[in-house]
């Protein structure tokens, strides 16, 4: 049986199926008889399908009209996106007053600046970016949103978030330039680098009361006009809901998973119940009874407006759902890694911040992001019991005198804007998933 | 046992068994549901003393030492370790494992973060000890170890013995008084389990309190103080190392013994 091989073999070029676009095609779509018919009758139908999606949506369609009548006599068999373009700002933005617009635009471009170091490489101490855009950002956004007076609460807390906001730029800007976080930058700009602990620490916090009052003394004086929540509508209003609902999932949906595993009976049957109950009943019916039922267990005279009813069952819902996600994300977690972080002393909560829920976490993205999808699309219930979101815009658009019976456009509209949100998210948390993983290979 | 035998020729490591005691277990009972597993256990440990568990699989040497830092409850019986009564207070649990590290068979590095994150982990949140200073600490223990130039890897990245020596300087780090170990070599490929060995061999000559798990009877041999037999939840035999091997009393052990020493 011995054998002696005395030449190198010499690398030989792959097979064409691996290599060439036409090999590519005789390996997947004409390597059988069946195959071949299958491709061709494929072919044939996402031709004539997309030839008629063109003919209508692009080649015939009317993009300028002053109503649909207008649209009919320029092209009978086209489509009428004059009246989506008309009410272009209505899907966006609802019935927000036309010149206060911009306050929604800067409520989302801070949005954008608070969570873009987020992603940017060199940028220390992200926990805390992030734990601030959930909990101080929708201050300063509900404020932009909503204005009117601010009462004590709100100056308190937009004053917080616009200083954070501010903190967290420097902070990204030198991080980038520099690889220094703010307050290292700080304390060596005052030179007290050589100074103890303590000194440095009352340094920084001096400098943050500092801000903070020159910030709250600036804000006080401005205002903006009070738009009722009311006015609220389109894209806007669909982008508030589900964002709140999303950021309060996670963390709702964590105290939920963990009492679920509680090794205490009562606040594990809480749990419990709570979750199954949600979870045995569509969203459309626990937000009928948000609306409906909520204000009969309510104290007389106590209304709550229905946006905040709704949002409360869609957080509660959401959580719930979420729940169940990090329960299956959990118990993903070997024993083993319990057991090793006991052994090095960490307590309960040090052991979940520390050992389970960074691993639980990324085992769950895809779910996670599965479940905001879901979220995002399953908001539009929302227009059911009245709200003017993404799609009760849509659809008053066919009960606009000029516009009446204009259902197909804005529907489709509609359609490609939740398809390109989903499918962006979508890709986003398989790219994260690859990235996490590549770190640690098991 | 492959991998020690060069070193029972170097003999035997000089005791550091001092007169105090760190570790007591008095009558201690334990049942899985209605399986007996450990039954009317007494077991007295000194400070600095060195102690080899063996015995046959499902025996109960795991649970055994898993019931000294409360990874497993017991029912009946006293465990005081460095002076605490184990029971249901957990301030009392908290403090015993901060001060009893421990070594599992497969390795249990968390697999996020870092190698020297997975040192400092302990030191920082339970010890609270500054960040610098953590970190030289651990680097102090990689070195001791015999990987620094590992620290920034992750534990995925490698291999078996080299994880279980981090995951013997982890348990170091949080400067523990007694250390166990559930057969930390029984994983590992047979190249691997002398690097471990070496590392457990030098951490026993510093007078650490150990207690070991492990079938590496040449181990047993340099390091033990004294070796202890169990078998269905009994502690059958306890004898000092060279009397344990050469002239067993009872008849289970010898036939453990003929079992493990002939393969
Ligand atoms: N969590 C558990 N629940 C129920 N039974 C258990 C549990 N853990 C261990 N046992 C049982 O208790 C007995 C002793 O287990 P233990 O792990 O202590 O044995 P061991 O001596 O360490 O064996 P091995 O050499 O295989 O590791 C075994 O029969 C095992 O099946
Ligand atoms: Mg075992």
């Amino acid at each position: 049986m011995s054998m002696v091989k005395h030449e190198k073999t010499a690398p030989r070029d792959a097979p064409l199926s691996e290599t060439t676009f036409i090999g590519w095609l005789q390996k997947n779509l004409f390597s059988s008889w069946i195959n071949t018919i299958l491709t061709i009758i494929s072919i044939y139908i996402i031709y004539s399908v997309s030839k008629s999606l063109l003919i209508w949506g692009v080649l015939d369609a009317v993009w300028v009209a002053e109503n649909r009548r207008e649209c009919f006599a320029i092209s009978k068999h086209g489509a009428c996106w004059a009246g989506v373009l008309i009410w272009f700002d209505n899907i966006f933005y609802g019935r927000f007053p036309r010149d206060q617009i911009w306050r929604v635009n800067l409520g989302g471009l801070l949005l954008v600046l608070w969570m873009a170091p987020l992603w940017l490489p060199r940028v220390k101490d992200k926990i805390f970016i992030g734990l601030s855009t959930v909990f101080l950002y929708p201050f300063l956004a509900g404020y932009l949103f909503a204005g009117g007076d601010k009462g004590i609460f709100m100056q308190v807390m937009t004053t917080g978030a616009i200083v954070c906001l501010i903190g967290n730029t420097v902070h990204s800007i030198l991080g980038m330039t520099s690889g220094r976080s703010l307050p290292e930058y700080l304390i060596a700009v005052l030179g007290k680098e050589k100074a103890s602990d303590g000194n440095q620490r009352n340094t920084l916090l001096a400098i943050l009361a500092v801000a903070y009052v020159v910030v709250y003394a600036l804000q006080m004086g401005w205002t903006v006009m009070a738009v009722p929540w009311s006015k609220w509508g389109g894209m806007h209003l669909t982008l508030v809901i589900s964002g709140i609902g999303i950021t309060s999932a996670l963390p709702g949906g964590i105290i939920l998973a963990l009492g679920r595993r509680s090794r205490l009976p009562v606040i594990r049957v809480l749990s419990v119940s709570f979750i199954e109950i949600f979870r045995s009943v569509p969203l459309i019916t626990v937000l009928f009874m948000a609306t409906t039922m909520f204000p009969l267990f309510m104290p007389e005279g106590f209304v709550l407006n229905k946006l905040v009813q709704v949002i409360i069952a869609v957080c509660l819902f959401s959580a719930c759902y979420m729940a169940e996600t990090v329960r299956a994300g959990l118990q993903a977690i070997p024993k083993g890694q319990y057991e090793a972080a006991h052994t090095i002393g960490l307590g309960y909560w040090g052991m979940m911040a520390f050992v389970v829920m960074p691993q639980a976490l990324k085992h769950m993205i895809p779910n996670i992001v599965g479940s905001f999808i879901g979220l995002l699309k399953d908001t539009t219930l929302v227009s059911i019991i009245g709200l003017f979101d993404l799609l009760g815009m849509l659809r008053a658009i066919s009960q606009d005198i000029p516009w009446r019976g204009l259902h197909h456009e804005p529907l489709i509209f509609g359609a490609a804007l939740f398809f390109v949100i989903c499918f962006a998210m979508s890709k986003y948390s398989r790219h994260l998933e690859v990235k996490l993983s590549a770190g640690e290979k098991h | 046992m492959t991998a020690v035998d060069g070193q029972e020729t170097q003999g035997q490591l000089a005791s550091a068994a001092s007169s105090e005691v760190i570790i007591e277990l008095n009558q201690v009972n334990k049942w899985f549901g209605s399986f007996h597993v450990l039954k009317d256990i007494n077991l007295t440990v000194h400070k600095g003393e060195r102690i080899v568990v063996c015995g046959p699989s499902g025996s109960g040497k795991s649970t055994l030492i898993r019931c000294i830092n409360r990874l497993e409850e017991h029912q009946r019986g006293d465990i005081v370790v460095d002076g605490i009564t184990l029971d249901k207070n957990l301030k009392n649990i908290d403090h015993i494992r901060s001060e009893v590290g421990m070594v599992f068979q497969s390795f249990n590095l968390f697999p996020h973060l870092s190698i020297l994150e997975n040192l400092t982990l302990g030191p920082i949140w339970v010890r609270k000890i500054p960040k610098a200073e953590a970190r030289d600490i651990a680097m102090s223990y990689l070195e001791r170890v015999k990987i620094p130039e590992q620290a920034e890897k992750f534990p995925g990245q490698l291999s078996g013995g080299q994880q279980q020596r981090v995951a013997i300087a982890r348990s170091l780090c949080m400067n523990p008084k007694i250390m166990l170990f559930d057969e930390p070599t029984s994983a590992l490929d047979p190249e691997m389990i002398k690097e471990v060995l070496d590392v457990m061999v030098e951490l026993a000559a510093t007078g650490m309190t150990m207690i070991v798990v492990t079938h590496e009877m040449g181990f047993a041999k340099t390091i033990a103080d004294r070796v202890i037999f169990m078998d269905e939840g009994d502690i059958v035999e306890q004898n000092e190392p060279n009397e344990f091997f050469n002239n067993p009393q009872s008849d289970r052990t010898k036939q453990f013994l003929s079992q493990i020493l002939t393969h």
